[in-house]
């Protein structure tokens, strides 16, 4: 008790003696005494500084950590649809093939990202490969342009790429991905677009810490006639077709419901691998903010123990050198 | 309404027939390589004696030479999950809105909700 009067009392003393305006401010702000600029005849370091940090560390592993649970819960849920929507273009691919090397005039790459950040390296990824895939299909005599699908991605895209950006399209997470919200947008993307060959780029889900960039091409339906003659992608003629005036009706009809079931996996994929790179990315940056906040806990401490231990050392001395 | 949710089943069936948009086309094994594009109609998976019965609104069925058949649907309910009382009020909303239509668009829009509803009806008392 008499030993915590002694050391407010000595404090202010302290402060009351300091001279100059300047020294007084930096008592006063932590911003400035962080650099050192003890009051004039101080004793011990202030430890507000480190106080304030620690605080905010600590808040904002509060976030991370509320952030990863958000994404651990809904990452649940998309998940199974997302596992779900695998089966919707697998029988197209029985069916029609995959054939990404194919060589058309007109390429449009539809790159889907996210539109919120804080999701590790997904969006750079999904704009990696739609640049290189840009350089490969592109040429003379060719033309090759982007939808972009998501904010971030625009963003990334715009900066060099202005020019080739078709349209983009930004908010498709805010609800729940459903069918009927994709077939509009992919019905909104083959009406203003004109293309060959339709290139979808996403993240396909593997697990909670991997996703893999992934492509799916879609071809429109007279390279589809084409190719098919030449024998690239699936042997359409083996099949009897049923319904549909001409085989390019059909053809139409059947590569635009592909190309809305592809839309609708991939934007689940890739909704899918944001949440399981956000989980994994808030996980690492709460177990940071944790080693932080132990580092400055540490710091604090001993700080602290330092100045008690200065003060008791001069009480001490100064009663035995009363005594003596 | 019926609920929106995509299913996808793959398992050993004897038959399936489907609602073709040129009629109804039962698939067996070693049936010709076909495409066919589906109406709204009822989809009946035949299994030995079972039979389950699903309507599906519209796509694709694809029957490949090695037996297999995929059927790509955009909605696929098992009968016995549809209300009755919903599908007749369905198209009575859909005629009402057919009548009312002013536009092309409008128009086509609701003779897409009567097909599809008088299809249900149609399953639903079969």
């Amino acid at each position: 008790m008499a030993m915590a009067a002694l050391r407010r009392e000595g404090r202010r003393v302290l402060l009351s003696s300091t001279p100059s305006p300047a020294a007084a401010m930096a008592a006063r702000s932590p911003a400035a005494a962080h650099q050192e600029i003890a009051p004039l005849g101080a004793r011990s370091v202030s430890t507000q500084v480190v106080r304030t940090r620690m605080k905010s560390v600590r808040n904002i592993q509060k976030i991370t950590k509320a952030m990863k649970m958000v994404a651990a819960s809904k990452l649940r849920a998309v998940q199974i649809r997302t596992e779900n929507s695998r089966g919707l273009w697998q029988p197209f691919t029985a069916l029609l093939g995959d054939v990404p090397s194919v060589d058309v005039k007109k390429n449009v790459i539809v790159a889907i990202t996210s539109d919120k950040g804080l999701c590790g390296g997904i969006n750079s990824t999904s704009v990696k490969v739609s640049k290189a895939l840009h350089k490969l299909t592109s040429g003379p005599e060719k033309e090759s342009k982007y939808v972009i699908l998501g904010e971030k991605g625009k963003v990334q895209l715009i900066r060099d790429s202005k020019d080739n950006i078709e349209m983009t399209v930004s908010e498709l997470q805010k609800n729940p991905i459903n069918y009927t919200q994709i077939a509009v947008l992919a019905d909104d993307i083959l009406k203003n677009v004109e293309y060959d060959a339709l290139r979808v780029v996403f993240n396909k889900f593997h697990s909670v810490i991997s996703f893999k960039p992934t492509m799916t091409t879609i071809l429109s339906p007279e390279v589809m006639e084409k190719e098919s003659e030449s024998g690239k992608v699936g042997d359409l003629d083996s099949y009897e077709i049923e319904g549909g005036e001409t085989k390019s009706e059909i053809l139409q009809n059947l590569t635009e419901f592909q190309f809305s079931c592809v839309m609708y996996n991939a934007a689940l994929e890739n909704a899918c691998s944001e949440l399981g790179a956000r989980m994994s990315a808030m996980d690492s940056s709460s177990r940071n903010a944790g080693e932080m906040l132990d580092r400055l806990t540490l710091t604090y401490n001993r700080t602290r123990q330092a100045s008690i231990t200065t003060e008791l050392i001069e009480i001490i001395s100064g009663a035995s050198a009363l005594e003596g | 309404e019926v609920s929106d949710h995509q299913f996808f089943l793959k398992y050993q069936v004897d038959m399936v027939i489907v609602p073709a948009t040129t009629g109804q086309m039962g698939v067996l094994p070693g049936h010709v390589s076909t495409i066919a594009e589906l109406k709204p109609g009822v989809l009946s998976v035949h299994e030995g004696n079972d039979i389950t019965k699903y309507f599906v609104s519209s796509g694709f069925a694809f029957v490949h030479a090695n037996s297999i058949a995929d059927i790509v649907a955009v909605e696929a309910v098992p009968l016995d999950q549809i209300d009755p009382a919903a599908v007749q009020q369905g198209l009575a909303e859909f005629n009402a809105k057919l009548g009312s239509a002013s536009t092309e668009l409008e128009k086509a829009e609701a003779q897409i909700g009567v097909d599809v509803h008088s299809a249900l009806n149609a399953a639903l008392a079969g």
